[in-house]
């Protein structure tokens, strides 16, 4: 009573090549909609490649005026080191913030005879005791209140805004993958449709000489199957290529915070299982539905 | 073989019921007509029997088992015991004689040893052993009729059911077909023919349910049309 193997293949490529450009169409809507849904993917784990390799890095910096007292430094000094939420902080003088100025401008010498050492601000490179983005802003405003403090400058505020933009384009891209694998999922289900009417007198006579549902499903099943796997397939090489793209974009910017935005190869790989999976799913389960819709009838 | 216990059956949009009260018992390798004008109740009184229909009240019992109680993972097992030809064939445009004929074994799971020899034998019985490789769009009425015979009798069913299979045949081309379903009849096969064809149900002399707006008015052995 099992299904032939050879019998299954036959049905299924004939089924494929009957109608080529609906097959075409289904595996380009599939392979569409679960792009998006890969790129999605991939934008959130780079937001959480960036969350994480900035969770040790949160520091901010507390900016001197220029013509700062000692005693103020010092209980700036003191300030920082009482409290609880601060992990660490280190006092740059004037001669290495010099020494860094000269690095960062050393392209442009006539810029740096214009600067002397003493014109320059000090500053406190702090290190938060702990990630949280909200403390850390409660604790820059009490510092910036302390008398001979300018300003605090977070580095947080720009990865937050950076990965607030990505999550929610995340989200925005994930919403539109829905409803491209939904529409992705109805035109699997058209496309079996047509093809089982295309069949109606076979199935009919296959029914009425003792076929199994079963046995009248697994072809149509093996063939929406293979239509999701293979729009899944396009869909990976799409990521890849986004990925790729991606990466070589913000290494050519030299972007400190997106550095660790494009993900490893191997995660592009587990994002295209992911998308093997739904894809196979969406291809099998839409065609079980139509063909089993028309059994039923 | 074929038991039916006050079986009623309506369509939704039709006012008079396609089959009303019915009592039959059709006893093992009989050969039974079905007569009544269109609309009777014949096509329906054998579209339940193979479960493409469902009664509304009544029971009905094939080969000893209540079919309303049947599972519907079981009906395909029940199909294969019960083989059906039709007035206009249903036979499949794109495969051949032997392609049709086989492909009522491969949808069942046969294996392809028991195809090749059971194929050829079936059709050298219907009379087209030497027209296998022929497609229906090549053949004569009678002839596809033949081949749709092959493909309901190559499973060896316990009952057939004809509805009309000469319906669309010359008298001359009838009497060749019925002659084949009388041939099978004789192995023990249980066959129970809807007809309108006065000629074939006269010559024949079998045994005659009358159906009138569903209703069954006459039951008679060695009968005839009317």
């Amino acid at each position: 009573m099992a299904i032939r193997i050879d019998y299954l293949f036959k049905e299924t490529g004939q089924n494929l090549v009957r109608n080529p450009s609906l097959s075409l169409a289904t595996i380009l809507t599939v392979a569409v909609s679960l792009s998006l849904m890969g790129v999605a993917l991939l934008v959130q784990r780079g937001v959480d490649r960036i969350n994480t390799s900035f969770k040790d890095e949160v520091e901010f910096v507390v900016w001197l005026d220029v013509d700062i007292q000692n005693e103020q430094i010092q209980a700036v000094q003191n300030f920082l080191d009482s409290t609880p939420f601060v992990d660490s902080s280190d006092y740059i003088d004037r001669e290495a913030t010099y020494e860094e100025f000269q690095n960062f401008f050393a392209e442009e010498p006539e810029l740096l005879q214009l600067v002397e050492p003493d014109s320059l601000p000090t500053s406190f490179q702090v290190k938060p005791s702990d990630a949280n983005v909200e403390l850390i802003r409660e604790l820059g405003t009490e510092i910036e209140t302390i008398a001979g403090v300018s300003d605090v400058e977070f580095a947080t505020d720009n990865i937050k805004a950076i990965s607030d933009f990505s999550q929610g384009s995340s989200t925005v891209m994930a919403v539109a993958a829905l409803f491209a694998a939904g529409a992705a999922a109805l035109l699997m289900y058209n496309s079996i449709r047509t093809a089982v009417f295309a069949r109606r007198r076979e199935i009919e006579v296959m029914r009425l000489v003792g076929a199994t549902k079963w046995f009248i499903r697994i072809p149509f099943m093996l063939e929406g199957l293979l239509q999701g796997l293979m729009g899944a397939f396009l869909s990976i090489f799409t990521v890849f290529a986004v990925n790729r793209l991606t990466d070589s974009f913000f290494t050519d910017l030299g972007s400190y915070v997106f550095r660790d935005f494009a993900v490893p190869n191997l995660q592009v790989l587990s994002i295209g299982f992911i998308l093997l999976l739904i894809g196979a799913a969406i291809g099998a389960v839409g065609a079980g539905v139509a063909v089993t819709r028309y059994l039923d009838a | 073989m074929i038991k039916l216990e006050g079986v009623s059956k309506a369509y939704p949009q039709q006012d008079r019921p396609a089959l009303l009260d019915a009592y039959v018992d059709i006893t093992k390798g009989e050969f039974v007509f079905l007569v009544g004008p269109s609309g009777s109740g014949k096509s329906t009184f054998l579209r339940l029997l193979n479960k493409q229909e469902e009664p509304d009240t009544g029971r009905i019992f094939v080969a000893g088992k209540d079919i309303g109680q049947m599972s519907g993972w079981k009906v395909p097992m029940l199909r294969r015991n019960i083989g059906s030809i039709f007035q206009d064939f249903k036979l499949l445009p794109t495969k051949t004689v032997a392609e049709n004929v086989a492909f009522a074994l491969e949808v069942i799971g046969r294996p392809r040893g028991v195809i090749k020899s059971q194929v050829p034998a079936i059709c050298e019985l219907v009379g087209l052993g030497d027209k296998m490789t022929k497609y229906p769009d090549q053949l004569s009425g009678g002839e596809q009729q033949r081949v749709s015979i092959a493909r309901a009798f190559v499973n060896r069913p316990l009952i057939l059911l004809a509805d009309e299979p000469t319906g669309n045949l010359d008298p001359q081309t009838s009497i060749g077909i019925m002659r084949l379903l009388d041939r099978i009849n004789k192995t023990g096969t249980t066959v129970v023919m809807a007809s309108h064809d006065r000629g074939i149900v006269d010559t024949m002399r079998k045994r005659v349910i009358e159906l009138s707006h569903g209703s069954i008015v006459r039951d008679q052995a060695r009968g005839v049309y009317e």
